[in-house]
C-alpha cells in the first residue's frame, strides 16, 4: 500500500497558551517519533487526617 | 526533509521543572519529572520525607513500540514553511517541552504523587510549632 501526505500552506494567527506541564509537548515543525508519559498518583490514602507525622510509604506500598 | 517554521513573535511569562524551550532544529529532546508534592494544613517540614520511593516513581511505564509501517508513506511538502504570527505561553512546567522548528525525537516522562495532610479534628495544633 501507498499512500501519499502533502503538506500546503500552514499559516497560523495568534497562538495564546496558558500551561503546558506534565510531560506536554506544543510543537511547531515536524517530528517523526513522539512519546510522552505522565503518572499522576492521588489515591484515597493521598489524604491524611490526622497527626502530622513524616510520610511513610503504606503498608504493601513499596514497589 | 523537515519543514522551516517561521514565529514572528514568542513571549514566555515561566519556564520551569525540567522543561524544554528549543527554539531551532534539534535530533532528541528528553525530559524526566518526579515531583513529591505536600501539603500540610500547617507549616510543617520533617527533612528526609522524599527520599523514599512510592511505587509512582518506580513503576515502569509501558512504552508503545509502533509496528513495522505497513504502508509506503511519501510526503511532499508543497509549501516549506509553517509560518504562525504570534505565541504566548503563560507557563511551562514538569517535563513539558515548547519548540519552534523540527525534531527527529520527543520524549517526555513527569511522575507526581500528592498527598494531603489536614489536622484531625482532635489534633487542631501541630505537633511542632508553626513558627519554628
Amino acid at each position: 500500500m501507498n499512500y501519499t501526505v502533502i503538506n500546503r500552506d500552514v499559516h497560523v494567527g495568534d497562538i495564546r497558551l496558558t500551561a503546558v506541564a506534565s510531560a506536554s509537548l506544543f510543537l511547531i515543525g515536524d517530528a517523526d517519533v513522539i512519546n510522552l508519559s505522565s503518572a499522576f498518583d492521588t489515591p484515597p490514602e493521598s489524604l491524611i487526617i490526622g497527626p502530622f507525622v513524616p510520610l511513610v510509604p503504606a503498608r504493601g506500598d513499596t514497589p | 526533509m523537515k519543514r522551516t517554521s517561521v514565529v514572528q513573535t514568542f513571549h514566555a511569562e515561566t519556564l520551569i521543572i525540567s522543561s524544554v524551550l528549543q527554539i531551532g532544529d534539534s535530533e532528541r529532546i528528553s525530559t524526566r519529572t518526579r515531583a513529591l508534592a505536600v501539603q500540610r494544613q500547617y507549616e510543617l517540614f520533617f527533612g528526609p520525607e522524599g527520599e523514599q520511593i512510592f511505587p509512582v516513581f518506580a513503576k515502569p511505564i509501558p512504552r508503545w513500540t509502533s509496528p513495522p509501517p505497513t504502508a509506503a508513506r511519501q510526503t511532499l511538502h508543497e509549501s516549506p514553511v509553517i509560518s504562525v504570527q504570534s505565541v504566548r505561553v503563560l507557563a511551562i512546567s514538569s517535563s513539558a517541552i515548547v519548540h519552534i522548528g523540527s525534531t527527529s525525537t520527543a520524549e517526555a516522562e513527569a511522575r507526581m504523587k500528592h498527598i494531603r495532610q489536614l489536622a484531625g479534628s482532635e489534633s487542631s495544633a501541630p505537633t511542632r510549632g508553626r513558627d519554628s
